[in-house]
């Protein structure tokens, strides 16, 4: 009999102790791997301080599975208390779901938010709904391999002319000195319409550009020759150039990476939160400089690109729905930002300590060169999406079978466009 | 209604042993095709929610007047004819040589050869054959670049694309399909070919003539089990295409999986219901065909 109490008060306790840290921790899911479970632990250590007994349990999953599993658990009332990804990602997920909270009354009782700027906010709205409250800013840069610069006694490349010549030299005089022609000038994708516009984005506003496929009017810009230009040399790059591996059409980021991260390539996309694996021995070594997109034409300036902004959004339908609301506001605190800063790369604040940083991770802390934001289009026409789609989908087939002249192309793309939001736009 | 209930206690041991099963394939076959069925006619917004909304047949008037989903349906019906016809000739071809003495002591070599890829993890043999078509490393182009010829387009050419992923798929699933027409095979009278042999009938003849019309029901579940695989094409997509170059490979299965991806569940899985349907009139039809007493 006393062993029977003895086994039913432990299952008792077990049960007990289960039930009340569930009742403390939240749960956040978000795509930011080994990085963003760092992050979150952090945090949940200093947000414990704050309010004694609360945890945070986060779940990092690849991006493709992010979105079927939060539209999934929130659409059948099984939904984290936390979401955290890019504004673009969370903006799908209120379309599919319609259940994101307006966070707009959540930040407005944070004193301490004078570094978020009105783009910032702007990009974080979403058919006049705060659908996240912005944590760290995704900046990405033109990042080239150190050792192969000094190789073929070249700087990093100011204009588009610069890149050209670098990466020809890239391409074709054995930049890693191995005796093979096996190196790639640049490391781009091209498998899914999608994987595009991060690649297009990247050219069409670095170079200084404002948007790259409609006006805030609605107004298609493509065959505007600046943006003709621009789009052009885009299309030649993974075609006449020759400066990509010549499978990019069918890489999607994981074949990207595999590329610049087994060496193979000169010149890639860096972002801010790439930064700290590819300091690793096993991995570049920190033999990369980032610096701004190059410039296609001498008066207009170039930029970093900030192409999106992270941030954490709540579910309506959250377990623990006023918990979540506090960790939301804990985490634009200083303690929290610096973790973010120094486990993810990335931060909003600006008042935070570079000092342990790397040289290449302080060039995005320090913002130091000029930055330039995407137009977020999706956040003004309910149509984009759909036209984008279009869009992209249309560059793929070019870029798969390329024509001897683009100049027709992209006359012929821009009508097609033109036609398609003339009659989604009634 | 006395009788039938009599007749079943009568069969009670067979109805006893067969229910557990019968009531696995309702709860894991039959209930998720019919769930899948009803969420093709919900708003995909509300598909997940224990009270969906229904939209009637909009699903299936939005996907029958997506030209994607058209182009999408025709590449399958296209590859699974191409895949079809390639693996069923390469397998009974190889079937026929191994049951030959032409191999002699290489026979268990070869058979092992044929076989093996049909064990091997089907992703990881995809990820080799990429690296194969690889046109920046790949064996295949170095070999072809050694012997002074034109390059191989493989996985990044709208042109060869498609040949490239049905010999990769060729290579994975043609040694299942001989192992079926070796069976059938070994089981075949040989009396008959011996005296067609005495009637003075060629190889060939007696091929045609005698042998093939034995392996009729080695080809009848090779060409049911093979329209059935090849119209699900996916694995291979996922793993060495995703869907391109400029949607050449993006069949309908995988054009299903991006809508998924993408929350539109409605549609994904009219998708999805539409293909089991063309599925399972392929099969009927495939039986029907190869059931046909010769001559009638």
């Amino acid at each position: 009999m006393g062993r029977w109490k003895a086994i039913g008060g432990a299952v008792a306790g077990i049960w007990l102790a289960c039930a009340t840290a569930g009742a403390q921790t939240l749960t956040v899911w978000h795509d930011l791997g080994d990085n963003g479970i760092a992050w979150f632990e952090r945090m949940s250590a200093e947000f414990a301080k704050e309010r004694p007994g609360a945890s945070v349990r986060s779940l990092s999953f690849p991006t493709d599975q992010w979105f079927g599993r939060v539209i999934g658990a929130i659409n059948t009332d099984t939904a984290p208390d936390l979401i955290f990804n890019n504004y673009e990602r969370v903006i799908r997920i209120q379309t599919q779901t319609s259940r994101m909270m307006d966070m707009k009354p959540v930040l407005e009782a944070v004193t301490d938010r004078g570094f978020l700027g009105e783009d910032d906010l702007r990009v974080a709205t979403f058919k006049d709904r705060m659908i996240i409250i912005p944590m760290q800013r995704v900046q990405m840069a033109l990042g080239m391999r150190k050792s192969w610069l000094d190789k073929v006694g070249e700087t990093f490349p100011e204009t588009w002319d610069d890149v050209k010549r670098v990466a020809a030299k890239f391409r074709d005089g054995d930049p890693d000195g191995n005796g093979r022609a096996d190196t790639v000038a640049m490391a781009l994708q091209a498998a899914k319409p999608r994987d595009l516009i991060h690649m297009l984005d990247l050219f069409v506003f670095g170079s200084g550009l404002r948007h790259t496929l409609v006006d805030p009017s609605g107004k298609v810009v493509i065959d505007q020759p600046a943006h003709a230009q621009v789009l052009e040399e885009f299309l030649k790059t993974y075609s006449s150039y020759r400066f990509v591996a010549p499978d990019t059409v069918n890489h999607s980021f994981s074949e990207m990476y595999q590329v610049i991260e087994g060496g193979r390539a000169g010149m890639f996309r860096v972002g801010d939160w790439n930064v700290r694996k590819w300091d690793q021995p096993a991995v570049l070594n920190g033999d990369f400089v980032s610096g701004p997109w190059p410039k296609f034409d001498p008066a207009r300036p170039n930029a970093v690109v900030i192409g999106g902004m992270r941030g954490i959004g709540i579910p309506e339908n959250s377990p623990n729905k006023q918990l979540a609301i506090e960790f939301a506001r804990f985490m634009l605190g200083k303690a929290a930002q610096q973790a973010s800063l120094e486990t993810v790369g990335a931060a909003v604040r600006k008042d935070l300590d570079v000092s342990k940083l790397s040289e290449r991770s302080q060039y995005f802390a320090r913002a130091e060169a000029r930055l330039a934001a995407y137009d977020f289009p999706e956040s003004v026409h309910p149509w984009y999406p759909e036209v984008e789609a279009a869009y992209h989908r249309k560059l793929l087939a070019g870029i798969a079978s390329p024509p001897a002249d683009w100049k027709p192309f992209i006359a012929e793309t821009a009508r097609e466009m033109r036609d398609m939001v003339a009659r989604l736009a009634k | 209604m006395t009788s039938a209930l009599a007749r079943i206690w009568q069969d009670r041991v067979f109805y006893a042993l067969v229910l557990p099963f019968a009531a696995l394939t309702i709860l894991f076959g039959i209930w998720p095709i019919l769930l899948s069925v009803e969420m093709s006619f919900t708003a995909s917004a509300t598909a997940l929610r224990a009270t969906p909304t229904y939209v009637g047949v909009a699903n299936y008037v939005s996907v029958l007047a997506d030209p994607l989903f058209i182009a999408s349906l025709t590449r399958t019906l296209v590859y699974t004819g191409l895949a079809v016809v390639a693996n069923l000739a390469f397998a009974l071809s190889a079937a026929a040589l191994l049951d030959s003495t032409l191999l002699r002591r290489a026979n268990l070599f070869v058979r092992l050869a044929l076989f093996l890829p049909v064990v091997t993890p089907d992703v990881a043999g995809y990820v080799v054959w990429r690296w194969l078509f690889d046109r920046s490393f790949g064996a295949l182009n170095a070999a072809l670049d050694a012997l002074g010829l034109p390059g191989f387009g493989g996985l990044s050419d709208p042109g060869s694309v498609l040949w490239a992923i049905l010999v990769a798929e060729l290579w994975h699933h043609a040694g299942f399909y001989m192992v079926i027409f070796l069976a059938n095979l070994a089981i075949r009278d040989r009396a008959l070919e011996e005296a067609a042999a005495i009637d003075g009938a060629s190889a060939a003849r007696r091929w045609v003539h005698v042998i093939l019309p034995q392996l009729r029901p080695a080809l009848t579940v090779n060409l049911v089990y093979a329209t059935i695989q090849f119209l699900k094409t996916f694995t291979v997509v996922v793993v060495m295409t995703k869907g391109g170059p400029n949607d050449r490979t993006n069949f309908v299965s995988y054009y299903a999986y991006q809508l998924f991806d993408q929350g539109r569940y409605g549609e994904a899985t009219t998708l999805a219901t539409i293909l089991f349907a063309v599925v399972i009139a392929l099969s009927l039809l495939a039986l029907r065909l190869s059931d046909r007493e010769p001559g009638r």
